[in-house]
């Protein structure tokens, strides 16, 4: 049977031949070629001139009107300050945003904390807001740590959802800077030398709070990849956290959520797998298994 | 067209790669057990070996600063076994770019000993424990939120007299106080 398909593979790949011999091969003239040449050449200027002229001037104004991805939106929240004050990020609108997510047992946040005092010091007049997001578990180690090292910036409790708007924040500490327009410029995980902070801070300080930058130089190592990306606000505010179940109907939702619940989580956390996307949102297995439900109920069911 | 699809497979191999990367854990813990079985009215010991990913550590059970979370391994009690003891490695004091002084930390291979005692009447059969490491990971210029390793432990009960065998003797000779 091998032996069967193998002959007819070959013979389907086989070039196929004629009793007759094939025409000879045909003498291209110069003329032809240069003709050719010409039509070639006129085809790539015509490319570049449309591109000059229609193409860029249509994108770049797309751009300047929505925003580059390389510099997105900052998302907005709203978060009461460990000393009791509400605020929003969008009150900060004009100034320049230095965001910290940082936690108490993380040594690399605990030895910026002095550089972002200073540096809030020195530049708070011109436009710098300095604001610390703690990932801790409970207010009361930020609140020691507050008054210990004299911080002289808002410090305001934070949670994994709002992590996940910020493009989830894996390691601590991840620190973003917004610019005076609510653009983020720049994203830095990891302790980070306080003078690419300094230098990157200076030239969002010196840009004006309605156009976009488009001079800003990213002065240290940012992301892996160099790229700010953002949370899906419907993957985050989902009932099956991680999953965007937004097209589904409200019956929908519900045979898709008792589904889940008779589907036992494999991460080892004993839940079944809408219970764990609840408990642990972090959680990568059980975020994948029900994206892979999601998927073959949309099939099914939609 | 060959290219195109090798190029293909080849990306998505690597789109595999990446997605697994965001899921790996930074740490890894089996449990293994000292003697195949376990008489009724005992104490059998276990050891948990976890593996800390390279360029990484977790903190020392009794860390050197006081803001520093502790690894530490949690088994629940059932009716038929509870913990008596849980050994931790002494961890090796390390320096780092972010503090000013060493810290006691585990990297690599660290193994913890826990001393179960099994109750007088449990029968014939196997009994589970459920249970957890917890830890805390950094690196030299970051940290990773506090994890856990669920584990599970399960132990044969024979009767008083079947003999019991000895097994990875190598594991359980690494286990010391600290």
């Amino acid at each position: 049977m091998i032996e069967e398909r193998k002959e007819a593979s070959l013979e389907n790949n086989e070039i196929p031949t004629n009793a007759e011999s094939p025409p000879p091969p045909k003498k291209a003239s110069a003329a032809k070629l240069l003709a050719g040449a010409a039509l070639a050449v006129a085809f790539v200027v015509g490319i570049y001139y449309v591109n000059l002229l229609w193409i860029a001037p249509a994108v770049m104004s797309q751009t300047q009107a929505k925003g580059s991805a390389q510099h997105p939106l900052a998302p907005d929240f709203t978060l009461t300050d460990i000393s009791g004050k509400r605020f929003n990020l969008s009150d900060y609108r004009g100034k320049v945003v230095m965001l910290d997510f940082w936690a108490t047992w993380c040594g690399p946040c605990r030895i910026e904390i002095p550089g972002f005092i200073a540096l809030q010091n020195r530049y708070g007049n011109e436009g710098l807001a300095v604001i610390g997001i703690s990932m801790d578990d409970g207010p009361q180690p930020v609140v020691e740590f507050y008054k210990q090292f004299r911080m002289n910036y808002p410090v305001a409790m934070g949670s994994e959802k709002l992590g996940e708007l910020y493009g989830g924040i894996i390691g601590l500490p991840t620190t973003f800077l917004i610019g005076r327009d609510g653009r983020i410029y720049a994203k830095h995980e990891g302790a980070t030398d306080i003078a690419v902070f300094e230098d990157e801070i200076k030239q969002l300080l010196g840009e004006n709070s309605t156009a976009e930058s488009t001079n800003f130089k990213q002065v240290g190592q940012m992301v892996s990849n160099d790229k700010i990306e953002l949370g899906n606000p419907a993957e985050i505010n989902s009932e099956v956290p991680g999953v965007d179940i937004s097209k589904l109907t409200a019956a929908q939702k519900t045979t898709f959520e008792k589904h889940l619940e008779g589907i036992q989580c494999t991460c080892g956390c004993n839940y079944n797998l809408l219970k764990c996307r609840q408990v642990d949102r972090a959680c990568g297995v059980s975020r994948r298994m029900a994206r892979d439900e999601l998927a073959k109920f949309l099939k099914t069911h939609v | 067209m060959r290219y195109v699809l090798i190029g293909g497979f080849l990306l998505s191999i690597l789109g595999v790669a990446v997605g697994a990367q965001d899921s790996t854990p930074v740490v890894e813990a089996r449990v293994v057990t000292a003697t195949d079985a376990v008489h009724p009215n005992s104490v059998a010991r276990i050891a948990v070996i976890a593996q800390v990913a390279s360029g990484y550590h977790i903190n020392d059970h009794h860390p050197t600063l006081e803001y520093l979370i502790p690894t530490e391994l949690k088994l629940e009690p059932t009716k038929q076994a509870t913990v008596k003891d849980v050994v931790y490695p002494k961890g090796e004091m390390k320096r780092f770019a972010f503090s000013d002084s060493p810290l006691s930390v585990y990297q690599g291979t660290v193994v913890m000993g826990a001393d179960l005692e099994i109750a007088r009447g449990v029968p014939a059969g196997m009994v589970t424990l459920k249970g957890k490491l917890s830890y805390q990971a950094c690196n030299d210029h970051a940290c990773l939120p506090p994890a856990n390793v669920p584990l599970t432990v399960n132990l044969k009960v024979v009767r008083a007299g079947v003999p019991l065998k000895h097994m990875h003797a190598d594991v359980f000779d690494r286990i010391q106080s600290e």
